[in-house]
């Protein structure tokens, strides 16, 4: 191989990147169920737990819309969050995070309406990423099962960090569209193999969700309903400040891992985006405002009312209505802080 | 603000640059007290050629090609700029030994400008095909292909494939079909010995997934953020137009692409010659201190099957004051192998002068800019050229560091006297400015 250091064989080079996950293996293979790792039916309880090694962990989610709508999104998505682990470590954002991977669909019509991997300390959960099956699917009705991984998420997980240190963990929801508005027990006993006794309204499922989970949603440019008004108010209703416009799909790694870093008070916001800057991401000016106010709202309490208590109910033309107008600056700050206490 | 540090070799290549930008990263402050730490390297000439030894933290050898030498310490970020020519597929290979060594995410670590030169497997062919044709008269390529990059970009520049043409893979297609025609056909070799265009586009489009495309802007905000280290490639003895042609390199060694690089953000950078206590040279051309009696231990550095061998010698205050003119004159000295001059102390010699066409020579006059006719003739002279030696002119150990600070006319700044940034101590010695 000549004298070079570094072998420039471009077979041995593909494998090496595809052996880095972002592979998309398991769908370009033709498959067309999900993956029985990623599968959620009958799993009990996804678990984050501590180790000898890992004495004080941190769960984090980061589950992703792959229907149709999402276009090219879940791809890069599946390329670049095997960086994740990585950026956080290297940040000191986090000391012992465990990272879970999981894709969301619609359970109305889709083969895979809900994929959930195993929280994972080293970059084990990159397997998870490369099994994810992308749907390319959905009903066109802007609307998606995200309601059915939050109920997954308060319900099927558990973690050491809350179990043990009532420390809340990190869910991150990337999509583009709504939630139906209720949990319906046919779905969870089809897709998750539990027996839920009455339909949960959205509301009651987010207030329950983010009591274990400081939840985020991000909204990637490039995805169908990027910059819908309609679904950024939707979600703001839900998560109130916790929704994050997502300029540059590059930097999603780095959005979630400064968004946990303020979570954790590793870093403050100017270091934040200092940061964001260096990796040479055009999302600065974005995610700066989604950040600032995410930033800002770290270190108090709010209790009693979350706000899916101040905002109308989604889509019916309260607060969060489709008029666009929670994407102008100030009108965010009607929404007190996402993260709910109750 | 003069945070930002120019690593330029003033010799031949391989006096040490990678352990001294590890050093200079692994450091609290940049350069003296109360200021920042490094946070990025940026490489601003040459390609996937280069072969920067450091040894890890946890005590292994890696050899920077494509990475920053700071790689090692948290935090410290690679700019791989427009004077770059980038190699797609070596860096995977070298991204996964970094990943061996510990280092979390590396392609993470990486920002390339979009308009960097891709050095792809049909350089490579055309390379080794070339100077497998020139025998005997081979110019100590290393194989490959960076010489073919840099004169097919001359030569086709719309056509070159160009980091930023991973993002378009129509682009990309094309160009690569097109580069493995024409220089397959230019060059003679079989197009069937080289991988189909496709797999190494599809190679490509994964690759640019990994590490980030970005514009030049990218460098200002990286310059603005904090200090940054320009790390060259090579020696200022092998540049493109003042090296000693036609052994020399396809790219600018002296300081000049960095200065360009830090002039778009009006910022200015510490210019840092490195140096060993001894000449060092891989493979064919002048080299007049050559001693082949002298047996330095030389870990890293073999001769490579396109290479030639490696050749050691004296130290040449001849040729590294020509060196030090050429660019410009550097602002201080990294002087490194202080550890070989202390064990070899009294056989490690400094040679002042040339005997020459039986004239006794003290200086090699730059010639015109860009005038390779020059060059040459400065290279057979050189070629016949013997040296000349004081007796006395063996420096102990501790006199290496004044001895060199006054060739060059800077103060050695840092000093080197072994692997390992433990082995490197800031100093200085010798003439102050």
């Amino acid at each position: 191989m000549g004298s070079g250091r570094w072998s420039t064989d471009v077979y041995e080079a593909a494998a090496r990147l595809r052996g880095g996950a972002s592979a998309f293996a398991h769908s370009d293979s033709g498959a067309r169920n999900v993956h029985p790792a990623l599968n959620p039916f009958g799993v009990g309880a996804r678990e984050s737990r501590d180790s000898a090694e890992h004495p004080e962990s941190l769960a984090i989610a980061v589950l992703f819309d792959v229907t149709g709508s999402m276009g090219a999104v879940p791809r890069a998505l599946q390329a670049k969050l095997p960086q994740l682990l990585g950026l956080l470590l290297r940040k000191g954002y986090a000391r012992h995070p465990q990272i879970m991977f999981g894709a969301i669909g619609d359970a109305t019509c889709d083969r895979a309406p809900l994929q959930v991997g195993q929280f994972e300390s080293d970059n084990r959960m990159d397997g998870d990423l490369e099994r994810i099956l992308l749907e390319g699917g959905g009903g066109g009705q802007k609307t998606e099962s995200y309601e059915l991984a939050m109920y997954f998420m308060a319900r099927h997980t558990l973690a050491d960090c809350w179990e043990k240190r009532r420390k809340r963990g990190y869910l991150f929801i990337v999509g583009d569209e709504m939630a139906y508005p209720k949990v319906k027990p046919r779905e969870v006993r089809a897709v998750i193999g539990a027996e839920l006794a009455e339909a949960l309204e959205l509301r009651a499922m987010a207030a329950e969700l983010t009591q274990r989970w400081d939840t985020y949603y991000i909204l990637p440019e490039g995805a169908a309903y990027a910059g819908d008004g309609q679904v950024l108010g939707f979600w703001r209703a839900l998560l109130g400040q916790n929704v994050i416009e997502l300029a540059d799909l590059d930097a999603v790694c780095e959005t979630i891992a400064l968004t946990i870093g303020l979570g954790e008070e590793a870093i403050d916001l100017d270091a934040g985006l200092a940061d964001l800057a260096d990796v040479g991401s055009a999302a600065g000016p974005a995610v700066s405002r989604a950040l600032t106010l995410i930033g800002a709202s770290h270190g108090q309490l709010v209790a009693g009312a979350g706000p899916a208590a101040l905002a109308g109910p989604p889509g019916t033309g309260g607060s969060a209505g489709g008029d666009g107008q929670h994407r102008s600056g100030d009108d965010d700050l009607d929404f007190p802080s996402g993260n709910i206490r109750l | 603000m003069t945070d930002h540090v120019i690593v330029v070799d003033l010799g031949y290549g391989d006096a040490g640059k990678g352990g001294i930008v590890d050093w200079l990263c692994s450091q609290p402050a940049a350069l003296g007290a109360g200021g920042r730490p490094f946070h990025a390297v940026v490489r601003f000439n040459g390609g996937a050629q280069a072969a920067h030894h450091v040894i890890s933290p946890g005590g292994r050898a890696h050899a920077f090609a494509q990475f920053g030498s700071g790689t090692f310490s948290a935090g410290v970020r690679t700019y791989l700029s427009r004077f770059m020519l980038v190699d797609p597929l070596a860096m995977t290979a070298e991204a996964a030994h970094l990943t061996e060594l510990g280092v979390p995410g590396p392609y993470e670590l990486v920002t390339v400008d979009r308009d960097a030169l891709l050095t792809t497997p049909y350089h490579q062919a055309a390379n080794r095909a070339r100077e497998a044709a020139r025998g005997a008269g081979r110019h100590g390529s290393c194989g490959m292909g960076i010489g073919e990059t840099a004169s097919y970009a001359l030569l086709h520049g719309a056509d070159a494939p160009r980091a930023g043409d991973c993002a378009a893979p129509r682009t990309l297609n094309r160009k690569l079909s097109l580069l493995r025609d024409r220089l397959a056909a230019d060059a003679g070799f079989p197009r069937r010995a080289t991988p189909p265009p496709a797999a190494v586009a599809a190679a490509y489009r994964a690759w640019a997934g990994r590490v980030t495309l970005a514009d030049e802007e990218h460098l200002v905000r990286l310059l603005r953020a904090g200090p940054v280290v320009f790390e060259g490639a090579q020696g200022v003895l092998l540049d493109e137009w003042r090296g000693f042609h036609p052994y020399t390199t396809w790219s600018t060694t002296t300081f000049a692409n960095a200065r360009t690089l830090l002039a778009r953000s009006g910022e200015s950078a510490l210019r840092l010659g490195v140096i060993r206590c001894y000449m060092t040279r891989h493979g064919p051309g002048p080299f007049v201190t050559e001693d082949p009696t002298l047996d330095l231990p030389e870990p890293h550095n073999r001769g490579g099957r396109w290479q030639g061998p490696f050749r050691t010698g004296h130290l040449d205050a001849v040729a590294l004051r020509y060196a030090t003119q050429v660019c410009g004159g550097a602002d201080a000295v990294a002087l490194t192998h202080l550890d070989s001059a202390r064990r070899r102390a009294g056989e490690l010699r400094v040679c002042r002068a040339y005997l020459a066409g039986g004239q006794r020579v003290t200086r090699i006059a730059p010639g015109p800019d860009r005038d390779l006719a020059y060059q040459e003739r400065l290279t057979g002279m050189l070629l016949a050229a013997r040296p000349v030696y004081d007796e006395a002119d063996r420096p102990a150990a501790r006199d290496w560091p004044e001895a060199v600070a006054e060739i060059v006319g800077a103060p050695v700044l840092v000093r080197s006297d072994g692997p390992g940034a433990a082995a490197k101590t800031a100093c200085l010695t010798g003439v102050s400015r």
